[in-house]
């Protein structure tokens, strides 16, 4: 369960103070696929960031479980991040001159795994991604599909129990689109929690979406 | 731990080319400054090692500014004061070699004198007096072997005394590469033979030189040696060191502009390194960041990675530099330090260095490149991860 209290996040610049997100409630059950929609700029963004915890807000609680990870240090921070989260970017945030099995070893090398429990959560993210075929690849020579798989695989690799996708199919044609949807039903199926940013309008009317949600101007409207 | 360390090797190799870079760059100014280092200390070891044996007084009859020879028959006036060991009179002088162009110097020596002939035993390796003082025979350095051989004067070589005589001296052995620095231009030979080439008459030396082991007594015996004669130059072992010393603190200098542009130079790949933080190594940073690393495990992750290159750099500069000084006797670089003031020296250099010198290189390269590396990174870790990403 992840619950959200009066969450705000102000920028400041030479230009003055931006207010990315206002006074924001909400709360998320477990096993739900929540869909935020938002123009650019309307803080879907800074709101996945807060909540996959690598942003702090300026005011406000975010929930997780009851323990707010707000309030958490660096180190509580990455335990979170390394144990529960799988952030799915709209750019390709991969080692680019590396394989992709190599990619997935970044955050199982932190954890005390063997090395054929590390195999073996490597194997089980890409089938799941539907890329297990390009492991032995570099990620720069993936098509724009193929490294969007590769990022969900990158982020389910280590079992978290919720997802994050910011503006997933940003990139990405329509199959490839298609393709995300279907796995986004898998990981669903599978148990995951899932936040997801969107301002693609192939997620209206999906029947396995639980909730849809709009961002204006950093207000939920 | 394992698994982080493979991981380590994979990134390692994969961005092989960006390490690759640093990795040759720093070796090779390890192995110009401990070159340098290794040079000084080398040189500086082989001449005080020659002049430990040195005599402590060395005397010559001087009149006017000029150097005359020197009376044999002070010799035994100076046996006579307490506390002086060792007085030998000693025959040498410049013999112009006319094909080469160059000077050698012909060095007599009182073969029969067993304080000689014990020291000539450590200068040339199986030597035998007996059978050297057979027929007329010279021992060479190593400089004027080379001349020789270049002449084609392989078994002999005929003087021409100021008398215009021929005098015919067989090259009875090399002297020992290890005191080159000081004898690659010497010939040594029997005193009588000396004397005839150099036109130094019976009853005359070229100078006197004495030893005065105690401390205590070297003041006095120095006094005393002044009062003896008024026409005498007395010089002292002090005085012939800080000769060197002078010759070498010159050379000091340039080692030292050397030592300057070696280090200017790491300082600009510092600074480079420091201000400019590569968007690869941002973006690794952000990756790892996200996938949940903790500040200080990306900073010992990128440390270690840093690490392992500039220490391979630094055991390759060692290694390399060992090999440029001591088995191909730094060619170049020698030249710098010895210079051409007669003979071109060949001298051989033998390993010098403490593990000091090899701590002192590697506080000087290790620690700032990997400071360089550590504070930038440290400030990319510790911002937010979304920043980073952005």
């Amino acid at each position: 369960m992840i619950e959200i209290k009066n969450l705000s996040k102000r920028f400041k610049s030479e230009r003055g103070t931006f207010h990315a997100l206002k006074n924001i409630n909400l709360k998320i059950k477990q096993n739900e696929l929540l869909v935020i929609q938002g123009e650019s700029g309307s803080g879907k963004s800074t709101l996945l960031n807060i909540i996959a915890s690598i942003m702090k807000p300026t005011s406000g609680e975010v929930l997780i479980d009851g323990e707010n990870i707000v309030s958490f240090s660096d180190i509580h921070a990455s335990e979170y991040r390394k144990k529960r989260v799988g952030f799915i970017t709209q750019s390709f945030h991969l080692f680019d001159e590396l394989t992709l099995h190599d990619n997935l070893l970044a955050p199982l090398v932190i954890r005390d795994l063997t090395r054929e429990e590390i195999e073996e959560h490597i194997q089980k993210a890409l089938t799941t991604a539907n890329i297990s075929h390009k492991a032995t690849q570099r990620v720069k020579s993936l098509s724009g599909g193929e490294k969007q798989r590769s990022i969900i695989a990158r982020a389910i690799v280590n079992n978290p129990d919720i997802i994050i996708c910011d503006e997933p199919t940003a990139n990405l044609d329509h199959k490839n689109a298609l393709l995300f949807l279907e796995t986004l039903k898998l990981l669903k199926a599978d148990g995951k929690t899932i936040i997801l940013s969107t301002h693609d309008s192939l997620f209206k009317h999906q029947e396995f979406i639980d909730r849809v949600i709009s961002l204006e101007e950093g207000s939920i409207g | 731990m394992l698994n982080r360390l493979n991981f380590l090797l994979i990134l390692l190799v994969t961005y092989r080319k960006k390490h690759f870079s640093i990795f040759i760059l720093s070796t090779l100014l390890i192995t110009l400054l401990s070159s340098l280092m290794f040079l000084s200390s080398s040189i500086k070891k082989d001449i005080y090692t020659t002049l430990e044996n040195q005599a402590d007084f060395t005397l010559q009859k001087y009149i006017a500014g000029r150097v005359l020879n020197t009376p044999e028959s002070w010799i035994d006036e100076f046996l006579n004061i307490e506390g002086v060991l060792n007085v030998q009179g000693r025959v040498y002088g410049m013999h112009y070699y006319e094909p080469a162009e160059q000077y050698f110097m012909i060095v007599g020596l009182d073969f029969y004198d067993t304080q000689i002939v014990k020291e000539m035993q450590e200068l040339v390796e199986n030597i035998n007096i007996d059978e050297f003082l057979e027929k007329k025979n010279m021992i060479i350095g190593s400089g004027v072997k080379k001349f020789f051989d270049k002449y084609h004067y392989f078994d002999y070589y005929s003087f021409r005394p100021p008398d215009r005589t021929i005098e015919k001296i067989y090259i009875y052995k090399k002297l020992n590469s290890a005191t080159d620095i000081v004898s690659n231009d010497m010939i040594i030979m029997d005193i009588a033979n000396a004397r005839k080439i150099l036109g130094v008459e019976d009853g005359y030396v070229s100078d006197i030189v004495l030893k005065a082991p105690s401390l205590e007594e070297r003041e006095t015996i120095l006094t005393k040696l002044k009062l003896s004669h008024f026409d005498m130059r007395i010089i002292q072992k002090s005085d012939i060191k800080k000769y060197y010393e002078n010759l070498y603190n010159y050379k000091g200098g340039i080692f030292l502009t050397l030592f300057s542009i070696v280090l200017l130079s790491f300082g600009l790949i510092l600074f480079q390194r420091y201000s400019m933080i590569s968007s690869v190594d941002a973006k690794e940073v952000a990756l790892l960041r996200l996938s949940g690393w903790k500040i200080n495990e990306v900073l010992w992750f990128k440390i270690t990675e840093n690490f392992i290159v500039i220490l391979s750099a630094y055991f390759a500069g060692i290694f390399l530099a060992y090999f440029y000084v001591y088995f191909l006797n730094a060619p170049l670089l020698k030249n710098i330090f010895l210079g051409y003031a007669n003979l071109q020296n060949s001298t051989t250099f033998s390993p010098n260095f403490t593990l000091s010198d090899l701590v002192l290189i590697f506080l000087l390269f290790v620690l700032p490149f990997l400071l360089a590396i550590l504070i930038p990174l440290w400030k990319v870790s510790i911002q937010e991860p979304s920043e980073v990403m952005r």
